[in-house]
């Protein structure tokens, strides 16, 4: 079978699922997912409609989003503001003497013990573009695309352990069980590409996230909707090669007569189950050619490599953020990119601020900077969000395990001030959103929560995040968690 | 590839094309669905009495509960209970007058033409329809009669009558169905044939298909008497060791099961002896009410076995976070909750988790509730700790046996103790502090107060003058004084020397005999801080755990102070102190909570005192020798070899958790006190009274007179029959959740499990697989699968996707592979490189060798931050929480596994050599193949295409690889036959 008659059949099948969709819903609401669910309590208004032959087909949002697509840059770990970002002259005075008592009352750290040292900023920084923005001098290519970036200085969170954190931070609940952020995307607006997952997921730094698979998890939504983890090396997709010894012709040739049996099954039986089978087998069957095509990033040109700082076949942030450009073109909804090691605690040189942290700033600089630069010239950085952030900030003061000042220099877990920054889709460029306070310890001005993070972002993709809602527990459960009502969207970061 | 625009255009303009009739299919029908609503009440409207829950709890859960229900009470108006309708809201006025629907606020309200007067207020929503109204004033001058919602009310067997297909009946259950068939204008539809009901059975019963030749001499005897042949084979699927090991997976997916802790470093943990007391509970059939009892209190049972302690795992598996600097108090408060809400899915089908913040916002059920329900779980002993205390060491009963005693033993030395009252207690004269650390104050009670930077391992020493004493008690209080902020961080004094200091500086270790403590609890006992124990050689100084580690064995408590604690420290002999000698103590605090807090004396005091009683108690032979026992069987006990399991224990009486209320459900903001005990929703057959625990928990779930224990079991086991349960959402049965398909059929086998049945599950599943209803062949006419899309009627037979278990263990059982091997550690079938990535964890994925590789999928290892991405993938849940049914999905990445999993092609090719050896033409071989694959017997139209498609492969085969097998063609042709979709479902 040619690739055209191959074409057309898809077509084909694709429209006898839908005509069985089409048909089930007149009788009833048919086998639709949530429909039925709690429509005493909730009313159907504001509830999506997905089609389970079809769980990621394009869906319109709400509203009119202006991003399509999101690519998030999680540093797992937890970087430092006060290295990057968040400039306090005035912390730079009070390195090494004591900590005020005030602000330790009432406070919990992970490792801080009685009476620690207050650190200062430990590398220069410099305003960058017509902006200003104050960046160290850590990020130098970064900080030459500061007019494209809207920095939130204000960021706040409760949880200060790793795990909780970055659970809260992807999921909007400190404990496992809730759907991530891509997967609430991509329930909400399905995928503009069924050839590859709609949520890919791709990591660096040779481990997961603290918190594990749950981070990508679709906790209550159905798990066509979790996240997808592929490799920058080995296979890209688990499974997604040929046994060994299977070329194409062969996959082809088998999956000819799995569909004609099938289809016999279907005449036979009449399950439409089996209909939507055969199209997900073919389905399959381009995936891997798209996938596999997606993820060559030998495809560039050496002057793309140079830019990114990419090794084809490595493990590497920056082949990471090559390929989310490359997925983001191919219509990926939501592409997560975690980079392991951000906890510079100053217990060992790898969580040094001078050596560790130094390394892994880097190994990002460059990349992200190209990946602003690339989607920019592609047209892309227009519709396209990217996040960029950590799961809570750090303490102005030195970390003191145990009550002894660190060998190496770090800091401890601060839950009261981070920041985290946006670009692209529908984010006002060139600008710094909120405040912390002198000495970069709690947020005061415009304080942005990890929920209100969330329904700025749902905003951009086109959703009120009130009504983005799923039944679980007995109730429509939501991105922006109901036990925390009065979320508002962070409006002085939308253009 | 060049790059190109967004998307695939292909698929891209395919959804545009679609979209847009579907959209506007939608919005027809939802207009229709409007539309039904709307002509539904008028119809009934002329018919008879008002029924609360078909008429007017609808209208109530439309328009107003999200203002006037258990969240939020607008006005002080609540609609959740009737007497709360029938008194003065904020306005004054009253809501409902039963009989006068014009003296009725509610009346008027939603009659209202003014903005400001009528409800809903424009901007919450539409007013009400008339017909809407006039329901509510019929309702009202019918006397505003009340119904609970169904679930919560008993069940009950209707009888039913006037059914044309009486023949068609063989079981009870049977009646039910054919009421709503016949309801329908529809008819049942034929008989399965012996392989389509095998296939089913067999699956549905053992998770296994049948073998080739089940199947032929089902055939053979279903033609002679098929009643009696469906009977034995029943029976037989039964009492096969697959069906506990099928239906354990049902179980664990409630019970959150998984090989480890959960969170960051998400260690192993050994609880799979308790899987195993699953399989074989099921396998022995042990009754559901016994189950649940076992389950969530064996450990309150009069001398129970080890398996009924073991039994109690099911609640120890919640998560334990390890990770660095996490509050042990909050994560264990977390896996408390967890319980909750695991018992009220698993047992009740009620969403109970959302009062913990408030009153349900739909059910009947108080705020208080939750934590009234919450002081049965908030007494266990476990403490989020690495250790996992307390565990149950698998070594017989006289483990168990001895413990029990030892423990016994150990607090009657303490009750002893304790019972010494009014004793006159001094603080020492002229005292010193030292501290190494930090600040030490004494205020003028002789309280002593630590402050500062502190370091693990430090050493306070206190110092004074005093008369002869006996004893020594150590008082150790919380920060705050108010028990609201309670428990704190806690308290560990993990080294103590006692030292008399002669007037030229001389110092002499003075002795110790024994601690007495207020209480005991978690693994700590002071005494055990001590290298020489009370009983043996007395000890002596500096003797602890050399004052590091994070167990916190010594004086405290650990890793919480509940409260104010004391401890009496008893001395050798009477200390007698010459002129101008001091007497000191060094008090160690070595221990660390939260994986890396000190917890150091804050606020403590130390007091001396000279009593008979203490000299009487010392030198008490008989008392000596029980402590000898009790440290002599400790000893026994800890030589003694087995797996430790975490298993649920709860605190002695003396060390009960104060349980408050949770203000908004915040953990830091606590209210009053509360004592253990059910909702009054659902009050009856609950027999705790005042003083209730798990066990009276346990025992009212099962006690008959829960309305919901039974049904909610009876529709699980019907759910993964036929694929949907009678009431669809098996995680809710409230009145959020929907509402059953058929409840007379739900309350029939509801009644029958609990009475005739005596709660076995076997004789309800033997019961539901031999019915003519569960017979029926699963092929249906598309007409009918329009009018019935998920088979609520049951008008045809089920035809569901195998588990993930069962894709996996198929593939084995059909290609000769599969390890009859039962219970034991979790093992590791081939799982790509990498997956595994935890961090701080050096645990690696050791693929099993032997037959270990190929064990049925309910002993594949499952870690909880990462899982078996085969089992992910066909909707496993990842287990993190209770998860009452798998939402089944379809998707192309499922494809990729049974396609290219080197495991699957490992079975496809043994398939493939098992069919070979059977010798044969190549048609006759993926005959039999088809046949063991999907127990459908091929037709010549289907073993030619398979023929051919073998033929075509072979003409392809170039390169020999050793994992397709000697003949690559006929492995890649029975890797496709695995992949068909009769195989993939049953």
């Amino acid at each position: 079978m040619n690739d055209l008659e191959q074409r057309l059949r898809l077509s084909e099948l694709s429209q006898l699922t839908r005509r069985h969709f089409i048909s089930k819903c007149s009788t009833g609401l048919g086998a639709m997912w949530m429909a039925g669910m709690g429509q005493n309590a909730f009313g159907a208004s504001s509830k999506l409609v997905k089609d389970p032959s079809h769980p990621l087909a394009p869906d319109v949002p709400h509203l009119p989003g202006k991003a399509k697509r999101v690519i998030y840059l999680h540093m797992a770990g937890a970087p430092s503001q006060h290295e990057l970002f968040d400039y306090k002259p005035e912390l730079e005075k009070l390195d090494g003497k004591e900590c005020p008592k005030e602000f330790l009352e009432g406070k919990q750290f992970a490792f801080i013990q009685g009476i620690p040292k207050m650190l200062g900023p430990q590398f220069p920084f410099k305003q960058h573009g017509e902006s200003g923005a104050w960046i160290s001098d850590r990020l130098p290519h970064l900080a030459t695309m500061a007019d494209d970036i809207c920095f939130i200085k204000s960021m706040h969170t409760d949880q200060f352990n790793h795990g909780p954190a970055q659970l809260l931070v992807h999921t909007g609940s400190q404990n496992p069980g809730a759907p991530s952020i891509g997967s609430w995307a991509t329930y909400g607006l399905g995928s503009e590409n069924q050839n590859l997952p709609g949520f890919i997921v791709l990591t660096s730094g040779g481990k997961n996230p603290d918190a594990g698979k749950s981070v990508w998890g679709s906790g209550y939504l159905p798990s066509v909707y979790q996240g997808v983890q592929c490799r920058s090396e080995g296979e890209p997709v688990l499974y997604l090669k040929n046994p060994e010894g299977v070329n194409r012709d062969m996959r082809r040739r088998s999956l000819d007569t799995l569909d004609r049996l099938n289809q016999k099954i279907a005449k036979e039986t009449g399950d439409p189950e089996t209909v939507t089978r055969i199209a997900q087998y073919e389905m399959a069957y381009r995936m891997q050619m798209h996938a596999t095509d997606a993820f060559d990033l030998k495809q560039e040109d050496e002057t793309t490599h140079a830019m990114y700082g990419t090794e084809p076949g490595k493990e590497s942030f920056a082949n990471n953020c090559l390929l989310a450009r490359r997925l983001a073109e191919r219509g990926v909804r939501y592409i997560q990119l975690f980079d392991w090691g951000w906890d510079s605690h100053g217990t060992g040189k790898s969580t040094s601020l001078k050596d560790g942290f130094t390394d892994l700033c880097k190994g990002i600089d460059r990349p992200i900077a190209a990946l602003l630069k690339d989607l920019k010239r592609r047209g892309m950085l227009e519709d396209t969000l990217v996040v960029w952030g950590g799961e809570f900030g750090r303490t102005p003061m030195q970390e003191n395990r145990g009550g002894v000042i660190n060998k190496f220099v770090g800091r401890d877990h601060n839950p009261g001030a981070f920041t985290v920054w946006m670009a692209g889709g529908g984010v006002k460029a060139g600008t710094t959103y909120g405040e912390t306070d002198p000495i970069g310890y709690e947020a005061i001005k415009d304080k942005v929560s990890i929920h209100e993070l969330h329904a700025t972002m749902l905003h951009l993709l086109g959703f009120n995040h009130e009504k983005l809602n799923f039944p679980s527990q007995g109730v429509g459960q939501r991105l922006t968690n109901i036990t925390k009502p009065g979320t508002k969207i962070v409006k002085g970061v939308l253009a | 590839m060049p790059s190109r625009s967004v998307g695939d255009g292909v698929l891209k303009d395919q959804a545009n094309a679609v979209r847009n009739p579907v959209d506007s299919s939608m919005g027809n029908i939802l207009r229709f669905i409007a539309t039904i609503a709307l002509c539904l009440p008028c119809a009934r409207l002329a018919a008879d009495e008002v029924r609360f829950n078909r008429d007017i709890r609808p209208i109530f859960l439309k328009h107003c509960t999200a203002c006037h229900g258990g969240v939020k009470e607008a006005g002080g108006i609540s609609l959740i209970f009737r007497d709360r309708l029938l008194v003065e809201g904020e306005s004054g006025q009253i809501p409902v007058v039963p009989g006068k629907p014009k003296a009725s606020e509610m009346i008027k309200r939603v009659k209202s033409t003014d903005p400001d007067e009528v409800m809903p207020k424009p901007k919450h929503g539409s007013s009400l329809a008339k017909e809407e109204i006039a329901l509510l004033e019929k309702w009202i001058s019918e006397g505003a009669k009340w119904e609970q919602h169904w679930a919560f009310m008993p069940p009950v067997e209707v009888e039913v009558t006037d059914l044309k297909h009486k023949r068609w009946i063989s079981s009870p259950l049977d009646r039910h169905i054919l009421k709503g068939i016949e309801d329908a204008g529809l008819e049942p539809s034929p008989e399965a044939g012996a392989a389509e009901w095998l296939r089913r059975a067999s699956f549905d019963l053992t998770g296994l298909p049948p073998t080739v030749e089940e199947v032929k001499f089902l055939e053979a005897e279903w033609k002679a008497d098929g009643e009696k042949a469906r009977k034995k084979t029943v029976d037989r699927l039964l009492a096969s060791p697959g069906y506990g090991e099928r239906w354990a997976s049902v179980w664990l997916d409630l019970a959150r099961y998984a090989d480890t802790y959960g969170f960051e470093k998400d260690p192993h943990r050994n609880i799979w002896p308790w899987r195993d007391w699953v399989i074989r509970s099921l396998n022995a059939d042990m009754p559901y009410d016994q189950f649940t009892i076992e389950q969530l209190a064996g450990d309150l049972l009069p001398d129970p076995t080890p398996d009924q302690i073991l039994a109690t795992a099911f609640q120890r598996n919640t998560q334990t976070n390890t990770e660095g600097g996490t509050d042990d108090e909050e994560y264990r408060v977390a896996a408390v909750i967890d319980r909750i809400s695991t018992t009220w899915t698993t047992w009740q089908a009620t969403t109970f988790g959302c009062v913990q913040c408030h009153s349900h916002p739909y059910d009947p059920i108080a705020h208080d509730e939750f934590y009234e329900f919450m002081d049965f779980y908030n007494q266990s002993e476990d403490s989020d700790l690495y250790s996992e205390f307390p565990k149950l060491k698998l070594a017989g009963e006289e483990f168990v046996k001895l413990e029990s005693e030892t423990r016994a033993l150990r607090e009657e030395l303490d009750e002893e103790g304790r019972s010494i009252s009014e004793v006159a207690w001094a603080n020492m004269q002229d005292m010193i502090l030292t501290p190494q650390y930090g600040t030490l104050e004494a205020d003028d009670s002789g309280r002593i107060f630590s402050k500062g930077t502190l370091r693990r391992g430090v050493t306070h020493k206190v110092s004074g003058l005093a008369g002869d004493f006996d004893a020594m008690k150590i008082s150790i209080y919380p920060d705050s004084p108010d028990p609201k902020d309670w428990p704190e961080m806690g308290v560990m004094i993990t080294d103590f020397l006692m030292e008399k200091i002669a007037a030229d500086g001389t110092r002499t270790t003075v002795s110790m005999a024994e601690v007495i403590s207020d209480y005991l609890v978690g693994s700590s006992d002071p005494v055990s801080a001590f290298a020489q124990q009370p009983g043996g050689e007395k000890f002596k100084s500096f003797i602890g755990l050399g004052g590091s580690g994070a167990g916190g064995a010594g004086i405290g408590e650990y890793p919480c102070l509940t409260g104010p604690r004391w401890f009496v420290l008893l001395p050798e002999t009477r200390v007698v102190l010459g002129e101008g000698e001091r007497i000191e103590v060094s008090l160690k605090q070595g221990a660390t909570a939260n994986e890396s807090q000190g917890t150091y004396l804050r606020k403590f005091r130390v007091e001396v005192a000279q009593d008979d009683r203490y000299a009487a108690l010392r030198s008490n032979a008989e008392r000596t020798e029980k402590w000898q026992r009790v440290i002599s069987n400790r000893d026994r006990l800890a030589a003694m070899k087995g797996t430790e399991v975490p298993v649920m224990r709860d605190r002695i009486k003396g060390g009960k958790r104060d349980t408050r209320v949770f203000a908004r459900g915040n953990r830091s903001a606590k209210e009053h006190s509360v004592k253990a005990d059910v909702p009054d929703l659902l009050k009856k057959g609950y027999e705790g009274g005042e003083n209730g625990n798990r066990l009276d928990l346990a025992r009212w779930l099962v006690s008959g007179e829960n309305p919901l224990t039974s049904r909610v079991m009876v529709n699980r086991l019907w759910g993964e029959l036929f694929g949907i349960g009678i009431v669809e959402s098996a995680e809710d049965f409230g009145t959020s959740g929907i509402g059953p398909s058929n409840l007379a059929l739900l309350d029939h086998l509801a009644l029958r499990f609990q009475g005739e049945q005596g709660w076995s599950m076997k004789k309800a599943l033997r019961e539901i697989v031999l019915s003519s209803t569960y017979r029926q062949a699963s092929k249906a006419a598309s007409t009918l699968i329009e009018r019935d899309p998920k088979n609520q009627l049951v008008a045809r037979g089920p035809r569901n996707r195998l588990t993930a278990e069962m894709i996996r263990d198929q593939a084995l059982a059909v290609s000769g592979l599969l390890s009859p091997k039962m219970f034991g550690s979790p093992v590791y079938p081939p799982q790509p490189a990498g997956v595994w990535n935890s961090v701080y964890s050096g645990a690696k994925w050791k693929e099993s060798k032997g037959e270990d590789r190929y064990r049925r999928g309910v002993y594949t290892y499952l870690k909880r931050t990462s899982g078996f991405p085969g089992f992910l993938t066909f909707d496993a849940p990842s287990r993190d929480t209770c998860s009452a049914r798998r939402i089944v999905s379809n998707t192309p990445l499922q494809a990729l596994v049974t396609l290219n999993d080197p495991a699957h092609i490992e079975a496809a090719a043994a398939l493939a050599g098992r069919i070979r050896n059977r010798g044969g033409s190549i048609a006759e071989q993926l005959s039999y193949a088809y046949l063991a694959a999907t127990q459908i017997h091929p037709d010549t139209e289907t073993v030619a295409e398979l023929t051919a498609l073998y033929e075509d492969l072979k003409k392809d085969v170039h390169t020999v690889s050793a994992n397709l097998g000697p003949d690559p063609a006929l492995t890649l042709t029975a890797n496709t036959i695995l992949n068909l979709d009769a195989a993939l479902s049953r």
